[in-house]
């Protein structure tokens, strides 16, 4: 019956697939980076496309914290609702572009931040209107 | 860079559309069986009978294909764009958790799926 409930253990669990989900964005790219130049026009390119990251050991370290980040997932799912959980762990929308400036050096730009600052705002309403919502079962 | 931005933005999408199916497939098999959290063992049998389920396998598939375009859409752009164009996914997961998992979405959480593409907007004129 209290399926919804969001309790602080839920609640750092999230916080830890953030983390986990911005190591893995990390590796991702740093994986996809390597095949910047490659130019993908038939199926035999595609097949190059996917050799080429199979062997980056990023890949591999990303597809790991991936399969970490299902295995804390699916135990969350089972306690709480998908439109409540997936927004709360969102801090990732931060977490992303900070690592993205310090170790990938990309430019983030002022507009940018702001679009950033409403999608964090956005997940903030959304995990407020969680408690609302425990309010009026209450 | 030889494809253009909407066409980046286009495969985003269509990334976003596919976790999406497969964040369905997973909730839909984890609420159909009494999936157990007590213990670090009941963990490992619930995690058994979830692989077990033909459709989660299916989200596996959805995931797969949703990684492959992924990784060809950071070879292109930088990391941090991709990242935040994907949150349009956020939209798509309101929608489908309304429509067919029939979760309850308040007008907050609408108004906050509306800030979200505001903000999308904003990082794609960036």
């Amino acid at each position: 019956m209290f399926k919804n409930k969001l309790t602080l253990k839920i609640f750092l669990f999230l916080i830890f697939t953030d983390i986990l989900e911005t190591v893995t964005q990390f590796c991702f790219k740093k994986s996809a980076a390597g095949e910047s130049g490659m130019d993908i026009r038939t199926v035999y390119d595609v097949f190059l496309f996917v050799k080429a990251n199979a062997f980056s050991p990023f890949l591999w370290a990303g597809l790991l914290s991936a399969l970490l980040i299902f295995v804390i997932w699916s135990t969350i799912l089972s306690k709480i609702d998908l439109s409540v959980a997936v927004p709360i762990a969102s801090f990732s929308y931060l977490l992303i572009p900070i690592v993205s400036i310090i170790f990938l050096h990309e430019k983030v730009t002022s507009l940018r931040w702001v679009g950033i600052f409403f999608i964090i705002l956005g997940v903030v309403s959304v995990s407020v209107s969680t408690q609302e919502k425990a309010n009026i079962a209450r | 860079m030889k494809e253009g931005l909407f066409f980046i933005i286009f495969l985003i999408v269509i990334t976003s559309i596919c976790d999406t199916i497969s964040q369905l497939l997973l909730k839909s098999a984890v609420n159909s069986f009494g999936f157990s959290t007590r213990g670090f063992l009941k963990i490992v049998k619930s995690m058994l009978k979830l692989i077990s389920i033909p459709w989660v396998w299916f989200g596996f598939l959805a995931s797969t294909f949703s990684l492959l375009i992924w990784l060809f859409v950071l070879s292109r752009v930088e990391l941090n764009f991709a990242f935040s164009v994907d949150s349009i996914h956020y939209i798509f997961i309101a929608i489908a958790s309304r429509m067919i998992l029939k979760e309850k979405v308040g007008i907050l959480r609408w108004l906050g799926t509306a800030l979200i593409a505001v903000g999308i907007i904003l990082v794609t004129l960036s």
